[in-house]
């Protein structure tokens, strides 16, 4: 029961040249030193080599079964990576804690209705000393859309430190405030900025090494992934198969590393039998993607977020809003009226009208 | 096609395996397909030695035939059907996932292959007193869901500890780990893999689609083999070890707009019984958690056949557990 040639990680050439010269399983390379092997199947030294180590019999084996766990240790892993809050309770409450780390979540919405605010938000949440509750980690925020404004974080980030002021009760937080300062923040806001799907990508490859680097690195942000794939992509089926490769490396990365990993996805208008739906745009199979799925929507004048798709939570829709301060719950009493009042302003509103239902009626 | 090595068989030295190259005779189908008189002749060695080396070699690498009613009576002592826990499901199923065979879970995003999956593992775990093997690529095994799942059937909390120490969790990622797994089970057998006390009943893989996905199609020429490999480790799994191997799959649309299983045509050949999971449309509830069922494929039952099923089935007993104080809230404020 020796393991085919053709399932190991070598570039497929070199297969064809291996399967060519008639070697077609592991026993067959066990007991080959590489300048044989380069003779007989007409490669290369350093191929060879490659050839070689990547096909040694026992290390193989063992990496398929070291990260292997029981549930037991896995519920244990869980309990330890903890959440990042968002600031708005009910969302908290629905996600169950907040967001998870350890896992990918993507965030749809229409244009205007704070996916960009809730990432700048969590960005800022995720660097809560442990004190009061939070991860005391940094975070990555790769911007593709250039929607990052640097005096939006530093106003949340202040509004973040006054409440963890106000908190501030022994003398273990009051010490964690001190270094909890808006500079801090700021200054372990890792921020990049892409501009095509191929510096996105490479981004991606890149994020190993950056994240074995920093290891206090707690979230990554892409903001957003769909910018970059919709536009001037002729070959849908191969932008198909690089997102979903990009959605595997991005949760071996989440896994391997404890980050929570956020992605921002646009929304597009889904057609058929004289219906219009407002559905997540990249397609069906993008939908597999990600591990969990939150979709901010309007409803009249009223933010929405609804947990679609979770492993662990129930499906549930809440409402929020984006004050001075930042991602916050929607006030008590809920009504048309609450939008006068100029405190409870919604940000970005001016430019993006809400799509309501009678819109949407009207136009089908 | 396996190349000829000295020590393969007795009789066959490094002599005579650099005479054999020498006329042209490298693998052992070369050896077994030859004319033996005349490579005796060609490498200078006696026909009787030559004779025995083929004859050796061949019994070492040929298949061997089983009567049909010793794989009858084969199959009556060790085949086991494992109840899902949701009797709708079981119905559809004939009773449960058979062993030995390989049965496919296909749906949309949200459709809850993942929560069937979990009430599976759950149900063998801690009903059956069964070890599972959940190899996970996609990162959507939540452990807390498993111990809610778990909570909702016992308040013991030693009986729901050792049923999670039952499920043993592979994460892997991309296409050679999943087949590096694979075949690490092939080779140590199920029990050494697991090491977790009982024995295996049942694998599942969450999901084969999104390893496979990212290498099918375009310029790639490896996909299809990689996932054709795949396919034969599971069912070779299934059939070796005596397990029911439970794997999920995304959907497409065919030119009618009918719902499909993913992959394409080739994999579609491939599950023995095959399930696509949708949501129910139902104008009132936005938020509901009830999914229906169809037969897609099956050797035992007719096809198209539909259930309908709640999710919320396999952590049913305690509604309170199901977690937050914000479900509860909104309970509350429900109109009753």
């Amino acid at each position: 029961m020796q393991r085919d040639v053709s399932s190991y990680a070598i570039a497929p050439s070199v297969k064809v040249k291996l399967l060519n010269a008639g070697f077609l399983s592991a026993a067959d390379l066990c007991d080959l030193r590489p300048l044989q092997l380069s003779k007989e199947a007409c490669i290369s030294q350093e191929e060879a080599v490659e050839v070689l180590q990547a096909v040694r019999c026992e290390p193989g084996q063992e990496r398929a079964a070291a990260g292997r766990l029981t549930a037991l240790e896995l519920l244990g892993r869980e309990q330890e990576l903890g959440t990042i809050v968002t600031f708005c309770s009910a969302l908290d409450m629905a996600l169950g804690g907040g967001m998870p780390v350890g896992k990918t979540t993507e965030v749809c919405g229409a244009p205007g209705v704070g996916k960009t605010q809730l990432c700048i938000q969590l960005s800022v949440d995720v660097q809560i000393p442990a004190c009061f509750g939070g991860l005391g980690g940094k975070s990555l925020y790769i911007d593709t859309e250039g929607s990052f404004l640097v005096q939006r974080a530093v106003d949340l980030a202040q509004a973040a430190v006054e409440h963890c002021g106000l908190l501030a009760e022994d003398s273990e937080q009051q010490e964690a405030l001190k270094v909890f300062t808006v500079e801090t923040i700021l200054s372990n806001l890792f921020l990049v900025r892409c501009h095509d799907y191929v510096e996105l990508l490479a981004e991606t490859y890149l994020l190993a090494d950056f994240l074995a680097q920093h290891p206090g690195v707690r979230l990554v942000v892409i903001d957003s992934i769909a910018f970059s794939f919709r536009h001037d992509f002729e070959d849908l089926s191969q932008r198909t198969r690089l997102l979903n490769g990009l959605a595997q490396r991005l949760i071996q990365m989440a896994t391997n590393h404890n980050v929570a990993v956020i992605l921002t996805n646009q929304m597009t208008t889904k057609v058929w039998s004289g219906q219009s739906k407002l559905v997540p745009a990249l397609g069906e199979s993008w939908g597999h993607a990600a591990t969990q799925r939150l979709i901010l929507h309007w409803e009249g004048t009223h933010r929405l977020a609804s947990l679609y798709k979770s492993p662990s939570q129930r499906e549930a829709t809440v409402p929020y809003q984006i004050t001075g301060q930042g991602f916050r719950d929607a006030p008590p009493s809920d009504q048309p009226k609450a939008s006068d009042d100029p405190s409870v302003r919604q940000s970005g509103s001016l430019s993006k009208r809400p799509r309501t239902e009678e819109d949407q009626s009207t136009r089908t | 096609m396996v190349v000829l090595r000295d020590g393969m068989c007795p009789g066959l030295s490094e002599e005579l395996v650099v005479a054999l190259r020498a006329a042209d005779i490298t693998t052992v189908e070369d050896l077994v397909s030859s004319d033996t008189e005349d490579l005796a002749q060609k490498c200078s060695v006696s026909y009787k030695a030559l004779l025995a080396i083929r004859r050796v070699l061949l019994a070492q690498h040929t298949a061997f035939p089983v009567s049909g009613a010793d794989l009858y009576e084969d199959l009556l002592s060790s085949t086991a059907i494992l109840s899902t826990g949701n009797p709708s499901l079981d119905k559809l199923l004939d009773s449960g996932l058979y062993t030995g065979e390989l049965t496919e879970l296909a749906g949309g995003p949200g459709s809850g292959k993942t929560q069937v999956c979990f009430g599976v593992a759950v149900n063998i775990s801690y009903q059956l007193k069964q070890s599972v093997i959940y190899v996970d690529s996609t990162g959507g095994l939540s452990a807390s869901r498993l111990l809610q799942m778990l909570q909702a059937k016992s308040c013991n909390i030693e009986e729901q500890m050792e049923a999670l120490q039952r499920i043993q969790v592979f994460p892997v990622f991309d296409i050679f780990s999943l087949l590096g797994c694979l075949h690490h089970f092939r080779c140590v057998g199920l029990q050494q893999a697991s090491a977790g006390g009982g024995s295996v009943k049942a694998v599942i893989v969450d999901s084969v689609s999104a390893v496979i996905s990212p290498i099918l199609g375009g310029k790639q020429n490896e996909g299809m083999s990689m996932m054709m490999q795949v396919a034969g480790l599971l069912k070779t799994i299934a059939k070796d070890f005596n397990v029911a191997v439970l794997v999920t799959n995304t959907v497409t649309r065919d030119g009618n707009g009918q719902l499909k299983a993913g992959m394409g045509q080739t994999w579609s050949h491939v599950p023995r019984i095959r399930i696509l999971l949708q949501r129910l449309e139902r104008p009132g509830s936005t938020c509901s958690s009830v999914r229906t069922a169809t037969l897609a494929k099956s050797s035992r039952q007719p096809c198209h056949l539909k259930e309908e099923f709640d999710l919320q089935c396999w952590g049913r007993s305690e509604e309170q557990l199901y977690g937050m104080s914000g479900k509860r809230k909104l309970e509350n404020t429900e109109p009753s």
